[in-house]
């Protein structure tokens, strides 16, 4: 009786971790798909796939990073399975597409066409750093880097999104 | 001890790191000082850009079948069944209640955009046209005064936001053509008051106001007269 009363609350628990971070994992999907409706389909999956394997979770204060293992794996399998649309930004930006526009926030707009313009090498350990609050050593394991080779795309990311939004990169370190 | 372009290349990795070199390195030196508070800036910026705005009811959580695959015996089919009816009665809080989390979630939106009811003077039709014209609406010259006019992210979608003057002081209009609803809703959020009005086939608006005294009839009014207001055009999203 014990043991089912305590898988019950386990589950409730991991229900309420999916919700807590599906917002988060919905927009890491999104910034590396460029879709709301695919991010939408890859946490979904990716929820699934996470209740089933829930019994590989060892700590629950990794939940975060396994989580986020599960959503590139989905990506990753969504993209070999179909050839997605490719996405030309600049026409994005200039068609105002509702992923970059957001609202009266031109800086924001502006902001969001920018990243979209990073390599995706750059902009997906930025996203783990800016968004999700990965440390480096866990954006690392992730990626299958070593740190330095993070925080060297941490910067550079960082110093091609200053200069794409029209900073000063004066003061930057060179490349 | 650390020169300034090794110290600006750490913190454009990670500006909020707490290693002590750069804090050493930061405490005597203004320019790096002043260059780090430019990153910070540009940081926050980055982070509000990246979160952008998630449906938050978008689909129930996908739970139940783990036990199903496993489950032999009768304990384990009531486990099954707590689970399943957990997983529902969790997902039914989120998706089966779409009015209330609806007009939460259109309060929400209010917070964003404090600077909304600040002006009371009539857009011109230059400023207004862009954001009608992005939703394929236009709205009847005999429409209350609109004094502010947004195309705005809400649940991944781009709707007007509309701030029309009423005679009871001003009042927000989302015109929401993907969120349907079953009936007229009136909610009472944050000192909020409003309704969500089903347009068949058109989604819904929302009209809300931050009037206390403001009745139910007068929302329904003002309901009402925006409703009649806003044409729609033939190819409406």
């Amino acid at each position: 009786m014990m043991n089912r009363v305590g898988a019950k609350q386990g589950r409730i628990r991991f229900q309420a971790l999916c919700l807590a971070l599906r917002p988060d994992l919905l927009r890491f999907a999104f910034w590396l798909c460029h879709d709301h409706a695919l991010a939408e389909d890859v946490v979904q999956e990716s929820m699934l796939r996470a209740w089933k394997a829930q019994d590989s979770l060892e700590d629950e204060k990794a939940v975060k990073p396994w989580f986020l293992t599960i959503v590139r794996r989905e990506l990753a399998r969504t993209f070999e399975r179909k050839r997605l649309n490719t996405v030309n930004i600049d026409d994005l930006v200039a068609l105002e597409d509702s992923s970059l526009a957001a609202g009266d926030q031109a800086d924001l707009a502006e902001m969001r066409a920018a990243i979209f313009k990073l390599p995706e090498e750059y902009r997906e350990p930025l996203v783990m750093q800016a968004l999700l609050g990965h440390s480096t050593a866990e954006i690392a394991s992730e990626l299958h880097l070593s740190q330095s080779a993070v925080l060297t795309r941490l910067f550079r990311a960082r110093h091609q999104l200053r200069a794409l939004c029209g900073e000063d990169t004066n003061e930057d370190p060179q490349e | 001890m650390m020169n300034h372009e090794q110290y600006r290349r750490a913190v454009l990795a990670n500006p909020f790191s707490t290693d002590p070199e750069l804090e050493a390195h930061r405490t005597h030196c203004e320019d790096c000082r002043a260059f780090t508070d430019r990153v910070l800036t540009f940081e926050h910026r980055l982070v509000r850009a990246l979160k952008v705005t998630t449906p938050n009811s978008a689909k129930i959580l996908p739970f139940g079948t783990r036990s199903a695959a496993r489950s032999a015996s009768g304990g384990r089919w009531l486990a099954l069944a707590a689970s399943v009816a957990m997983a529902f009665v969790v997902a039914a809080g989120i998706w089966l209640t779409p009015r209330s989390s609806l007009a939460a979630d259109v309060v929400a939106h209010m917070a964003e955009e404090p600077a909304a009811w600040n002006s009371q003077a009539p857009l011109s039709a230059g400023e207004l046209a862009p954001v009608l014209k992005r939703a394929n609406i236009t709205l009847d010259p005999k429409a209350p005064s609109v004094s502010y006019a947004n195309s705005c992210e809400f649940r991944g979608h781009v709707v007007p936001h509309l701030v029309v003057q009423s005679p009871r002081g001003p009042v927000t209009v989302l015109v929401l053509t993907h969120e349907s609803a079953s009936k007229a809703r009136q909610f009472d959020e944050q000192g909020y008051r409003g309704t969500i009005l089903p347009i068949p086939q058109h989604g819904s608006i929302a009209v809300l106001m931050r009037e206390p005294g403001a009745t139910a009839a007068e929302i329904d009014a003002v309901a009402a007269q925006v409703r009649s207001a806003i044409v729609w055009g033939s190819s409406a999203p």
